[in-house]
């Protein structure tokens, strides 16, 4: 007889669902945009997937931000700039965007924790994204292949499955998994896990994770539907280990703009454009840092467009006929 | 034992303070064989009890099978949301299999929506749900952990409380896996339009109305 934990609980209702400003990306663009949209009086919400799903974030020591001499860690620096958004009145939230309605007046943004509302949403995910790129990833998405955990862990229940990945997010799924699947095996392309502490100590004492450190994935199989997957230990022979599913977390060089579900058009490889404001062709929808691909990809210059677009969102909001200067 | 703890209970007699038109939910259950029917009856019997315009109504699938066949129910448990009262009008809003987890506050949403007696969809989407000339059947896969599904549920839920030819299930994928395996579910939210067409993930608006256009194209090609 299957088990369910019953769970009949109302959302918590700590977030509120509307805001005058989105911002979709908690690194030091959506950061730095917060900073300002907040001090601008404008009710600011940051979503963020989580300190180590950003190439700040996940940036071991960094000397060349103006004004921080460090050495200092991303994360550190990442954590510096929300407090001080937080300081002026911007909300944090943690959790990962799936969809966003972009036209009309008011705008939405679908997360797992709700639906929330805005009459400008800030895109500043990044470019940690990637394609299907392992064999078979792309052929078994929905057959076992699957980007969440807390979505099709259930068709999992008493399996063997396998999660790639290195960070928090990895992480956490890997340990929703224990509820359902008999044998996970977390396979981490880097030679040590790359999440905070806690959670790394959690999944490597945890008796279902089986975690092979430095192993590469190399292909997904299977007849319809997945079967089993082939891991590469470095320096060692391939591996194949039987496996319902494959839950894949990896990161790459890509804008991350799947959320958006090509309501935006992109470049060729995938970057978004904007003008001079870093306004999309979607009224009140901006888009900054990484996801343009810039010719230099740097948290200041990240910080910059994150500014350029809150002072534009407060024109736009406010109905300003010139951006207003905060030289406060 | 209750399902909801007090704290819910409380939360959720204030949201429903507000509703305006009577509300009826009909569980269709089953004595024996039916995995989750006593806690599905329950969680209806625990949120009627909260509110005078929530009216319950509760059959068995086998001894009351007119009654199941009015409402076309084909499996249990069945939750129907439908408007209550003097009138009562029967949108095409079901649940099949318990609505736990994540789809609970669909559910709550569901009772609010109908209980307002009004949805709210683009322009463009009632426009063309009102011209619109053939049936269309929603089928929204979930799973109670899913944070995206509910947003998939609403959705179709929408489009059935705006069309009479719109009619939309929610169908826990676990409990009924001869389902998933005919629609070949392994992911969640997955929904299925008239059998032939299908939507992954919980998409905006624009883009389900575009997979409908494409369901209503193909049945007017015959």
């Amino acid at each position: 007889m299957m088990e369910l934990d019953f769970n009949f609980g109302m959302p918590d209702e700590g977030m509120e669902n509307d805001y005058d400003v989105i911002i979709i990306g908690g690194g030091p663009g959506g950061a730095s945009a917060a900073i300002y949209t907040a001090r601008a009086d404008l009710r600011t919400l940051v979503i963020d997937k989580g300190l180590t799903a950003g190439a700040l974030g996940i940036t071991s020591k960094i000397s060349n931000y103006p004004g921080v001499p460090g050495p200092i860690s991303g994360a550190e620096l990442v954590e510096i700039m929300r407090s001080q958004a937080e300081a002026f009145g911007a909300k944090f939230l943690t959790d990962k965007v799936v969809g966003v309605e972009i036209f009309g007046e008011t705008k939405s943004v679908i997360g797992g924790t709700g639906v929330y509302n805005a009459k400008a949403i800030i895109l500043a995910t990044g470019s940690m994204g990637r394609t299907s790129t392992v064999p078979g990833e792309a052929e078994y998405l929905g057959r076992g292949v699957s980007y969440c955990a807390t979505c099709d862990g259930a068709f999992f229940r008493d399996q063997d499955v396998v999660v790639i990945g290195n960070n928090d997010e990895a992480l956490e799924e890997a340990l929703f998994l224990t509820k359902f699947a008999s044998n996970i095996h977390l396979v981490v392309h880097t030679p040590d896990l790359k999440a905070r502490e806690s959670l790394a100590q959690e999944a490597l004492a945890h008796p279902k994770i089986n975690v092979r450190l430095g192993t590469h994935l190399k292909e997904i199989t299977g007849n319809g539907k997945v079967e089993g997957v082939h891991i590469q230990p470095r320096g060692r022979e391939r591996e194949h280990l039987p496996v319902s599913g494959a839950f894949v977390y990896l990161q790459g060089g890509k804008p991350i703009t799947d959320y958006l579900m090509e309501q935006l058009e992109t470049t060729e490889q995938g970057c978004l454009i904007v003008d001079e404001n870093m306004q999309t062709t979607v009224p009140g929808i901006y888009a900054i840092g990484d996801l343009l691909c810039a010719h230099i990809k740097q948290a200041v210059i990240a910080a910059s467009d994150g500014v350029i677009a809150a002072v534009a969102i407060d024109k736009y909001i406010n109905q300003r006929k010139a951006p207003r200067s905060d030289w406060n | 034992m209750a399902l909801l703890s007090e704290q819910d209970q409380e939360q959720l007699r204030n949201e429903f303070a507000g509703i305006q038109q009577p509300v009826k939910l009909i569980v269709f259950t089953q004595e024996f064989e039916c995995q989750y029917c006593r806690e599905t009856r329950q969680i209806a019997e625990e949120v009627a009890d909260l509110s005078d315009q929530i009216s319950l109504e509760v059959y068995d699938y086998v001894a009351d099978k007119e009654i199941a066949e009015q409402y076309n129910i084909d499996k249990i448990p069945a939750t129907i949301v439908m408007a209550g009262g003097e009138e009562p009008l029967d949108y095409g809003i079901r649940y099949y299999g318990i609505p736990s987890g994540y789809e609970f506050s669909s559910l709550i949403h569901d009772i609010l929506m109908v209980g307002d007696g009004s949805v709210e969809l683009a322009a463009e989407t009632e426009q063309w749900l009102a011209d619109l000339t053939e049936p269309l059947h929603f089928q929204v896969f979930v799973t109670p952990t899913c944070p995206y599904c509910p947003q998939a549920v609403l959705m179709a839920h929408k489009m059935a409380m705006a069309s009479e030819l719109v009619t939309a299930d929610m169908v826990e994928a676990s409990e009924f896996p001869h389902l998933s395996m005919k629609y070949n579910v392994m992911g969640v939210p997955r929904t299925v339009i008239n059998e032939d067409f299908h939507v992954e993930g919980a998409v905006p608006e624009h883009m389900l109305l575009a997979k409908m256009q494409e369901a209503v194209a193909q049945i007017l090609k015959f």
